[in-house]
């Protein structure tokens, strides 16, 4: 089911960069803010406040959970893991992103029903060095990923019309296809497997297979045309 | 006439660059440690000091090969001259005291009184002659002289200078050194002790005719035997008032031997984290290339972790002594210095161009971190230095230092939440490729002469064959990257092949990549 609502859960510096970055994503966004006296000018058509101890009644009359994502990013480690345990428990339906000091509370927050948590320290640590180790391949991959150039990273999903259908992997002759890099295929289960490994070998496409491909975007329309596949545009859909 | 020849001779010394330059090559190889050719220098002169030693135990009982006697008494000696008078040479510059003093007469318009800077000179080729190192460097040229027989015992001063060659022996010597006044005291009271004792042995025992103490020297001897408890029994008194005498001397040896032992151990405790510095730093400046991390917070500690998982020299440097000892166990080389201190750079002694890969300012405090950018700065322009940032609104602090990288993990979190929720599977397949633990990674080959000779085009690189997906091609020269280019693209050398796939067979092509050239 898209996700047309965004919970956002603590105001502070990631709280406020979160929103930035997602706003333009989602039809409705709410803050929910413990203290909301220190809240910018800007914000506070946003929030709304909140306590640890609350019975979320206001959420479960607003909102549809089903269709919302909350993002946990309380700065107390222990406080932000009750706050998890305590959406879980009364929404098993929401899809939570919650924000880890590092690795040890990442897998505490899991435990608590996170479906995707970032672990600050380890990802800021991956991505310098990634910046010092393998510069040239952190740059394009940022750039790819962030659509900084021309080049694009797309999922494409098989469907019930698509050439690729019933087709096993190994077989294709990708190099028909000069324009774009097709580099792991992610499974109906979610599995998601590297083009060349042994399981995606032999692995038969069916529809719902996602294709995740690298190339240009007019590449990567020709590639969904010759292979009759659209584009997996509804990003939002996402869920665990 | 002859002042100006001298003055003008010494103003051509000083600036010759040539001549400063051989007078600076040869500094280096006799005194600069980190010298790549003074290791050779000092085995050399070991080896010739052991040869000489040799060949004087040999010579006590047999013949010695008389090519091998020449070679000991004359050539060594020989060597170890030219080394003496090098060092005589290189340890002061006569030229810059003439140019000093002939500058300093003409500012006060008087006229250059050369004797005066002769006079200094002497002084301080003098102080150098006297120093003990010095002195044994000469005595060790006696043995040339080996005709006289007593002029041969010097050989064995040669196994003196091998104090100059060893690092431990200065260590040993320096430690000992901080205990100076303590050794004194020990020496003065044993000194009065065995005086007095020798001199009342001798007038008690002298006239006895049982008694084996017939001279001062054997009562001096008795004494020093006695005092430093080795007591070999050879002379022992046979009075009463003897006796009386050695059971004095025999409690002062104790007192002696334990004050003694004592010193020993407490120089040595109380330098033991020093002598363990000066070691850490030795190891530092032989690096060959290392990431110099400033601050050893949360970040810095998981960076750590990861870039010593690719086999990275890491040292840790921070002024905070707990997270010091944290590096340590996380097993780093770390150093309880202040990032933010030009001494704490210069302690280390090392050639930050050349060895160090990249400064991490890694506190988790804005201030800190600008502190730190601006004292490395201060000593190096070019060095690579990235820095974290913890509020926004100190970026352009940190820029202003000169700082070459800023990650902001605030911006990350930002990020990473924007293309979690926009593309999901994209997101992952792009972070499992930059994860450690992931089997597939993306890696960058450098593309050298070699490979162009064997694979001179995309296509002759035969990458499917390796199950490894050629995302493209980076061309250094103009900063482009070409995504999956076509089989006819011409490699050249300096481009980076950027691939996909699993570990092992990365491996492998790269391998197959550098070895080509044997089975073509």
């Amino acid at each position: 089911m898209p996700k047309t609502t965004a919970l956002i859960f603590g105001y502070n510096k990631y709280a406020r960069e979160i929103l930035n970055n997602v706003k333009d994503k989602y039809k409705n966004i709410k803050i929910y803010a413990r203290d909301i006296e220190n809240i910018k000018e800007e914000d506070k058509k946003f929030i709304e406040s909140f306590d640890l101890s609350d019975e979320w009644d206001s959420i479960k009359k607003d909102v549809d959970v089903s269709k919302s994502m909350a993002f946990c990013v309380l700065e107390d480690t222990a406080e932000n893991i009750f706050l998890t345990i305590s959406l879980r428990a009364n929404f098993e339906e929401l899809t939570i992103i919650a924000l880890a000091s590092n690795k040890e509370s990442a897998n505490k927050l899991k435990m608590a029903g996170a479906n995707k948590v970032i672990p600050l320290v380890e990802t800021t640590a991956d991505i310098i060095a990634n910046m010092l180790e393998k510069p040239i391949s952190n740059r394009i991959l940022h750039s790819i990923l962030y659509e900084e150039s021309a080049l694009k990273i797309a999922q494409i999903k098989i469907n019930e019309d698509s050439h690729f259908k019933d087709e096993e992997l190994h077989s294709i002759d990708w190099t028909r296809y000069n324009g774009i890099i097709v580099l792991s295929v992610m499974r109906k289960d979610m599995k998601s497997e590297f083009i060349y490994s042994n399981k995606a070998k032999h692995h038969i496409l069916e529809p719902g297979d996602v294709l995740v491909v690298v190339g240009y975007e007019n590449d990567i329309k020709e590639f969904e045309k010759k292979i009759g596949s659209k584009r997996y545009v509804d990003w939002s859909n996402w869920s665990w | 006439m002859l002042k100006r020849w001298i003055l003008d001779f010494a103003y051509y010394l000083d600036t010759s660059k040539s001549y400063q330059r051989k007078k600076h090559f040869f500094y280096r190889l006799l005194e600069d440690d980190k010298f790549k050719y003074k290791k050779y220098v000092d085995f050399l002169m070991i080896t010739l000091i052991f040869i000489s030693v040799i060949v004087l135990i040999r010579e006590v009982k047999h013949h010695v090969n008389d090519y091998l006697l020449f070679f000991s008494n004359y050539i060594i000696s020989f060597v170890f001259f030219i080394e003496y008078m090098l060092r005589l040479w290189v340890n002061s510059s006569v030229s810059k005291i003439i140019v000093a003093r002939a500058e300093h007469d003409s500012f006060l318009h008087r006229e250059v009184n050369l004797k005066k800077a002769f006079l200094e000179i002497l002084r301080v080729k003098l102080r150098y002659m006297l120093s003990p190192q010095a002195i044994i460097d000469l005595l060790a040229i006696l043995p040339f002289f080996h005709e006289l027989r007593l002029l041969r015992i010097f050989i064995l001063f040669r196994v003196f200078k091998l104090f100059r060659y060893a690092k431990s022996f200065q260590t040993l010597a320096s430690v000992l050194g901080t205990k100076k006044f303590e050794f004194l005291t020990l020496g003065i009271f044993a000194s009065i002790v065995i005086f007095i004792s020798s001199v009342l042995i001798y007038v008690m025992e002298g006239n006895d005719p049982a008694s084996p103490i017939n001279t001062l020297f054997e009562a001096v001897y008795w004494s020093i035997v006695t005092i430093s408890t080795v007591g070999y029994g050879d002379i022992t008194p046979v009075s009463h008032e003897g006796r009386f005498v050695a059971m004095l001397v025999i409690t002062a040896g104790i007192a002696v031997l334990a004050f003694t032992t004592s010193l020993f151990v407490s120089a040595f405790t109380e330098k033991l984290d020093e002598i363990r510095e000066i070691k850490m730093i030795e190891n530092v400046s032989k690096l060959k290339k290392f990431y110099l991390i400033c601050g050893y917070e949360s970040i810095a500690r998981e960076l750590a972790r990861k870039l010593a998982l690719s086999e990275n020299d890491i040292i840790v440097m921070d002024e905070d002594e707990q997270r010091i000892e944290l590096a340590k166990a996380d097993g780093f080389t770390a150093l309880n210095y202040d990032p933010g201190k030009v001494e704490s750079y210069e302690k280390l002694n090392i050639d930050m161009a050349t060895q160090v890969k990249a400064i991490l300012c890694l506190r988790e405090n804005d201030v800190e971190n600008v502190y730190s950018a601006l004292t490395i700065r201060s000593i190096d322009k070019e060095v690579f230095i990235l820095a974290l940032l913890m509020q926004d609104v100190n970026r352009k602090k940190l820029e202003f230092t000169g700082v070459d990288k800023i990650v902001y993990p605030q911006e990350l979190v930002g990020l990473i939440t924007k293309e979690l929720v926009g593309k999901p599977v994209a997101f992952e397949v792009i972070h499992e490729l930059r994860s450690e633990n992931a089997d597939v990674k993306i890696d960058e080959l450098g593309v050298t002469e070699r490979i162009v000779e064997n694979f001179p085009t995309v296509g002759d690189l035969g990458n499917k064959k390796f199950r490894v997906v050629l995302l493209g091609v980076y061309k250094e020269r103009d900063d482009r990257f070409y995504f999956n280019p076509l089989d006819d693209m011409l490699l050249e050398a300096g481009d980076y092949l950027l691939v996909i796939g699993y570990q092992v067979f990365i491996l492998e092509f790269e391998k197959y990549l550098h070895t080509k050239v044997d089975n073509a």
